[in-house]
């Protein structure tokens, strides 16, 4: 048994250590998307969001290169997300691949159900194997999401420019050549240290933008055209409400918590909007913007792919958020053929705007006029 | 006398006498905008961010016609319409969307649907709507129990058109496509009345049972799902069935993301195990030309036979 799984920004180095730890075998598709995105789009509907075709892109090359085994999650609600499990399914099944698909039902989930589902995989390994290596997994989530907000940090405030870059891309390639926890700790570890001596302008003030909308693209870098290292290196400091580790939080360890609370961006967002869920992230994406707004952010840029519905909605009301809590949203949306080069102008443009913006002297001559 | 202004387009085309009846049991005049026509369309996309599907953008342009006309305008939320069935976002965020759109929160009424998980929220919004209309909430509740019931019965005790009744000499061909693209003259370009001219009988997701769709919508028998998946799988494969059934034709508004998962499964399923029934996609938005729609569609009919 060899089994595949899609990308999602870091995330492939949290499911690397569980699987090396478990030990089971695996191909992981190439980190940048632009090399399996093909794949994705000539299997895929035309109207299906870019994070379905990148998802079914790197499916079919991890078959292609001998993986037999998929393990995807299956939902249900408005998003067409919860529907991604059956689709990619029937996607692979007609294209004839000797593969077992094991679409996990996320509405109401066992752990026996689970266990079952997951047996062909399991069925020689330990228990405690299996319970520790879910532990060093969760453990690897948060360590690469602290390394992410360093970086954040150090990139545009640091010297010499592009170091933060440099340690960030060697720390990839280097994860993928090694195994198991305590190597890939080890190489965190080293990595967090280089970035804290990079040399940095601790007294620069740079400007803060948020980054909201669909989780996918917000958070896995070859989608989004590496928007956080292009903002950053521009002297930006960006701020991405989407990580992994906050849906894995959610998700799993706050569902089974005893006490409920409510995510702070949903509460924001019922401001505008007079329900729970409208699918996706949609609510979210409204409420982080005015929690922006009120942490005094410079601006906010929406990112998400193209027909994405919840986000459609939460575009619609950004507009009014702008109007009453006087922040400038952009909104970028991108698909498989969007180019780099006029995505990068808006970018450049946004970013000059929000600097005349920000500098006293232009406030003076906006009186003046 | 208060005015509620109904608008006529998304959720109307489903449930319009459901609505309208609540309405004139309150005690309330109740305003219908007019068809879809050009100028609906125009303002519609006037008001609406571009990445909105067509149907939404004319649903703003019915809301901006009722706009001046009518004290309140009715836009409910439907969350899920029964149980295991959802709607898509745009139409579950729609009172939302409008209300930002259009500027005009203080005048939307809305009233939640949401029978799979919260079904209760129906009975608070429905309180809640009464606070504004300044009615006693037991009625405004009462009023709703009543047409919700005759609105079941009547989906249960539909007349079902026989698929074989009609006469042999007849070509069929199944339409499918959300009730506010298929039945909208402006929107689908009078596409059954063209059939009809052609001699050719037209099936829709309204002529087979509820439980039959259900039944068929391979492969989410009793799993969640869209209910407009349910009817529109649900109705591919049970007509399929049917060798006089000549062909599908398949009426989506551009960029719309439940078709384009919706069309894949029927695609898939149609080619992989059953007969290879020919199957014509046809998307439209705001600048499509009727005579491109007109051949493609002749050409279609020429290939199939009927």
């Amino acid at each position: 048994m060899k089994i595949t799984f899609p990308h999602m920004g870091n995330m492939y180095v949290p499911i690397k250590v569980l699987l090396d730890t478990v030990g089971i075998k695996y191909v992981i598709p190439p980190l940048n998307t632009k090399e399996t995105i093909e794949l994705g789009v000539i299997n895929s509907p035309e109207f299906a969001c870019l994070p379905f075709k990148a998802i079914l892109g790197d499916l079919v090359y991890g078959l292609k290169n001998g993986a037999d085994f998929i393990l995807f999650g299956g939902g249900s609600g408005q998003c067409r997300f919860g529907y991604y499990g059956d689709l990619l399914s029937e996607i692979i099944k007609n294209l004839n691949y000797d593969v077992k698909f094991v679409c996990l039902e996320t509405t109401n989930i066992t752990i026996n159900g689970v266990l079952k589902k997951i047996s062909p995989l399991t069925k020689d390994k330990s228990a405690f194997g299996l319970v520790k290596a879910i532990l060093f997994a969760v453990k690897t989530v948060f360590l690469v999401d602290k390394l992410n907000r360093i970086a954040a940090y150090t990139r545009c405030r640091e010297i010499k420019k592009g170091e933060t870059d440099k340690i960030i891309s060697k720390f990839h390639s280097k994860v993928q050549k090694h195994y198991g926890y305590s190597e890939i700790k080890s190489i965190i570890k080293s990595t967090k240290k280089q970035l804290r001596a990079i040399s940095v302008d601790r007294k620069l003030k740079p400007l803060k933008i948020g980054i909201v909308g669909e989780i996918y693209i917000a958070s896995h870098p070859s989608t989004n055209f590496e928007i956080e290292q292009k903002l950053g290196n521009m002297g930006v400091e960006v701020h991405n409400h989407l990580g992994i580790s906050k849906w894995i939080f959610n998700h799993f360890i706050r569902n089974n918590l005893p006490i409920k609370k409510k995510d702070k961006f949903l509460s924001a967002g019922r401001e505008f909007v007079n329900t729970d869920d409208i699918g996706g992230h949609g609510i979210q994406t409204v409420g982080a913007s005015i929690f922006c707004a009120r942490k005094k952010y410079d601006g906010v840029i929406q990112i998400y792919p193209f027909t994405c519905m919840p986000e459609i909605i939460a575009q619609s009301i950004l507009s009014e958020v702008q109007k009453k809590y006087n922040i400038p949203i952009m909104t970028l949306i991108v698909d498989e053929l969007t180019g780099e080069e006029g995505y990068k102008t808006r970018l450049e443009a946004f970013v000059d705007m929000l600097e005349m913006r920000k500098s006293k002297a232009y406030n003076q001559l906006y009186i003046d006029i | 006398m208060v005015t509620i202004g109904i608008p006529n387009g998304l959720f109307y085309y489903e449930y319009s006498s459901m609505w309208k009846e609540f309405f004139e049991k309150l005690g309330l005049h109740v305003l219908i905008s007019q068809d879809t026509n050009k100028r609906t369309m125009d303002t519609g996309v006037k008001y609406c961010n571009n990445e909105t599907c067509l149907p939404v953008k004319i649903f703003h342009g019915h809301v901006a016609s009722l706009k001046d006309k009518a004290d309140y305008i009715f836009i409910p939320r439907y969350h899920s319409t029964s149980k295991d069935e959802y709607t898509c976002p745009q139409i579950c965020g729609l009172p939302d969307m409008t209300a930002a759109n259009l500027g005009c929160k203080h005048k939307i009424l809305e009233a939640k649907i949401n029978m799979d998980v919260h079904p209760e929220e129906t009975k608070e919004s429905l309180i809640e709507m009464a606070k504004t209309l300044k009615i006693r909430p037991s009625k405004v509740i009462e009023a709703f129990y009543e047409v919700y019931d005759k609105y079941l019965q009547s989906k249960t005790e539909e007349n079902i058109t026989d698929l074989k009744r009609v006469d042999v000499n007849k070509g069929k061909l199944l339409l499918l496509g959300h009730p506010y693209m298929i039945y909208d003259n402006y929107l689908s370009m009078r596409l059954i009345e063209k059939l009809k001219k052609r001699n050719i009988e037209v099936f829709t997701p309204k002529d087979f049972t509820h439980e039959i769709k259900r039944k068929n919508a391979y492969p989410f028998q009793g799993k969640k799902f869209w209910n407009i998946g349910f009817e529109l799988l649900g109705s591919a494969f049970t007509s399929v069935k049917d060798k006089k059934v000549k062909g599908i034709i398949y009426l989506s508004p551009f960029a719309c993301g439940l078709d384009a998962f919706i069309m894949e499964f029927i695609e898939l399923r149609i080619k992989a195990k059953c007969r290879n029934v020919p199957m014509l996609k046809l998307t439209v938005d705001e600048h499509t030309g009727e005579g491109g729609f007109d051949t493609r569609l002749e050409a279609f009919i020429d290939m199939i036979g009927v």
